[in-house]
């Protein structure tokens, strides 16, 4: 005769304890979900806004938009149009306030042309906020070489104004090289004129005592007392004299005063830094010994 | 635009202390070349080419009609022929600037030439000439205004001469005012003549104690001057006046010496 079932004691109201940990699981898993759906911002009320760019070249799904380099929302959609690709971006609608119609949408990135790319969206000057799912303009990313023809456009007039400086600094150095040269000219040239104002000055002084001797000659003609008309003739010469003699006073005046000019410009320039070096006076004679009379023959070699 | 002009301005300054001074002609230039060469060379000793630089300088001086450079060059050939035992060159290349008074070159030139002259003749025991021609020299020297830097070589040369005639006395007092007149230049190359000649005339007058003292004052200028040949002849005294002093020992190791630099010269011939 068999034995009746009954159920093991340590089991229990087993069904009851199973069910009632599968839902406290499953709670806990819809609570995760829930937690990282909160942190996606799925619960958040998203705007869609588009723009069509003819190159998406950086632009990716999920590339942050930022306002004001405040994140607002991300690039949520791509998809080829018809004259290029349309790319849409959910803009958190809490925000969608602060993008008014007019609004533009710019590739750009975080440090400039170098470090993240990003959607940045430019307010417009629009009173109206942007509505759902409208278009709004695309600015797109600047090349390299765009930079640098943007560079080289603001750079020219610099390096033209650096051109137009250095042409005349050459300019102004030809000036002063010629300048120098005539200068240099002339100081070589102070020791002839100083020669010929001195011949002059001897031979305006030759002349002088020429003119003395012949008005010497005529006073002791007056003096003598010989022949009257002889005595006119005489005295007409020594009028002329005196008239070549006043004639040539000044130019003599001259003469000295410009020699004695000409001596001091000489002394002043020999005196000066630059050229007293090559106006120092040099003893270019050997010492003379007393001792070579002593006898004791040729010096050694 | 005010910085091109600053900068041009700038460069002016900067052309004005760069720039090279007034450039002398060709042959002048060549003259002092080889003026400058020639005494470089008389330093060193190498008095063959010294001569041939002295004697292109002249050439080119004659051409310039520089009486002046032509004075100082036949001056400077007399000193280095005589070196080169060429007496008769070194007096005639002379002979022009002391042949007229009325010639082209100046008095200093005549003094330094007719000392030259006297010294020649001393050397050539014409102590009649030298005395002659050191007489017209200290004329021209003390008539000169300021005096002249020769001067202490005219008196020792006149001191010598009169040491070789006999007249100590009188050569110890020129000596002594060569002396006198070396320091107040201070001339030590003819300070030391002067001294040798004081010892030599104080051993000549019989005071040999005394020629030593000066004697050896002479070498220690002489050993700053550095010249083998007047070290040579301080020694020699100093052993001559040693000996008269009844110093044979002092005498011998003098004599040594200056044995010692006599073989040294001719080996450095």
């Amino acid at each position: 005769m068999s034995q009746p079932f009954s159920p093991p004691v340590r089991f229990t109201r087993l069904a009851l304890k199973v069910n009632a940990f599968l839902l406290i699981a499953l709670l806990l898993v819809a609570a995760f979900l829930g937690l990282v759906a909160w942190k996606q911002g799925w619960f958040i009320h998203q705007t869609g806004i588009n723009f069509v760019t003819r190159n998406s070249l950086g632009i990716n799904k999920g590339m942050p938009v930022k306002l004001f380099g405040f994140t607002i929302g991300t690039v949520s959609e791509m998809r080829l149009a018809q004259n290029g690709v349309a790319v849409r971006m959910s803009i958190n609608s809490a925000y969608i306030e602060r993008i008014p119609r007019g609004s533009r949408a710019k590739f750009s990135r975080e440090s400039g042309v170098v470090g993240a790319s990003v959607i940045e969206l430019i307010p417009g000057k629009g009173e109206q906020p942007i509505a759902e799912d409208e278009f709004i303009d695309f600015e797109p990313a600047r090349g390299l070489s765009e930079i640098i023809d943007d560079f080289r456009r603001q750079a020219m007039p610099a390096f033209n104004e650096i051109k137009q400086t250095m042409s005349q600094f050459n300019r102004s150095g030809e000036e002063v090289t010629s300048a120098m040269i005539a200068l240099r000219h002339e100081i070589d040239r102070l020791p002839q004129t100083h020669r010929a104002l001195q011949r002059l000055l001897d031979s305006s002084s030759r002349a002088s005592e020429s003119v003395e001797r012949i008005t010497a000659g005529i006073e002791r003609a007056q003096l003598v007392g010989k022949l009257s008309t002889t005595l006119d003739s005489l005295n007409r010469v020594a009028g002329t004299t005196e008239e070549v003699m006043l004639r040539i006073k000044p130019a003599v005046e001259i003469g000295e005063g410009a020699a004695r000019d000409a001596g001091e410009i000489i002394a002043a320039a020999k005196r000066s830094w630059p050229l007293k070096e090559q106006y120092r006076q040099t003893e270019a004679l050997l010492p003379i010994d007393s001792f070579e009379a002593y006898g004791l023959g040729a010096k050694p070699k | 635009m005010n910085h091109p002009r600053a900068v041009a301005g700038l460069l002016l300054l900067l052309a004005g202390c760069g720039a090279p001074g007034p450039v002398p002609p060709a042959a002048q230039a060549r003259l002092e070349d080889a003026n400058m060469r020639g005494a470089s060379q008389a330093r060193a000793g190498d008095n063959a080419g010294a001569a041939r630089r002295y004697e292109e300088a002249l050439r080119i001086a004659r051409t310039l009609d520089d009486a002046d450079a032509v004075a100082v060059n036949s001056i400077n050939l007399s000193i280095v022929y005589q070196r080169m035992g060429r007496d008769a060159d070194a007096r005639a290349i002379l002979a022009p600037i002391v042949a007229n008074e009325r010639n082209a070159y100046s008095a200093a030139r005549r003094m330094q030439a007719e000392l030259r002259l006297s010294i020649m003749a001393l050397a050539a025991r014409d102590t009649d000439g030298a005395t002659d021609w050191a007489k017209r020299a200290q004329e021209r020297c003390q008539a000169a205004a300021g005096g002249c830097a020769q001067l202490p070589a005219i008196l020792n040369v006149q001191a010598q001469a009169a040491l070789e005639t006999g007249q100590a006395a009188d050569a110890s007092n020129l000596a002594q005012a060569a002396a006198d007149r070396a320091k107040q230049l201070d001339d030590k190359s003819e300070m030391a003549n002067a001294l040798r000649l004081v010892g030599r005339a104080q051993r000549a007058l019989g005071d040999p104690n005394a020629a030593v003292e000066s004697l050896v004052k002479a070498w220690e200028i002489d050993r700053e001057l550095a010249d083998p040949r007047k070290l040579m002849a301080d020694l020699l005294e100093l052993a001559h006046a040693s000996l008269a002093a009844g110093n044979k020992q002092a005498a011998r190791d003098y004599q040594e010496r200056a044995t010692a630099i006599s073989r040294a010269l001719r080996e450095d011939k």
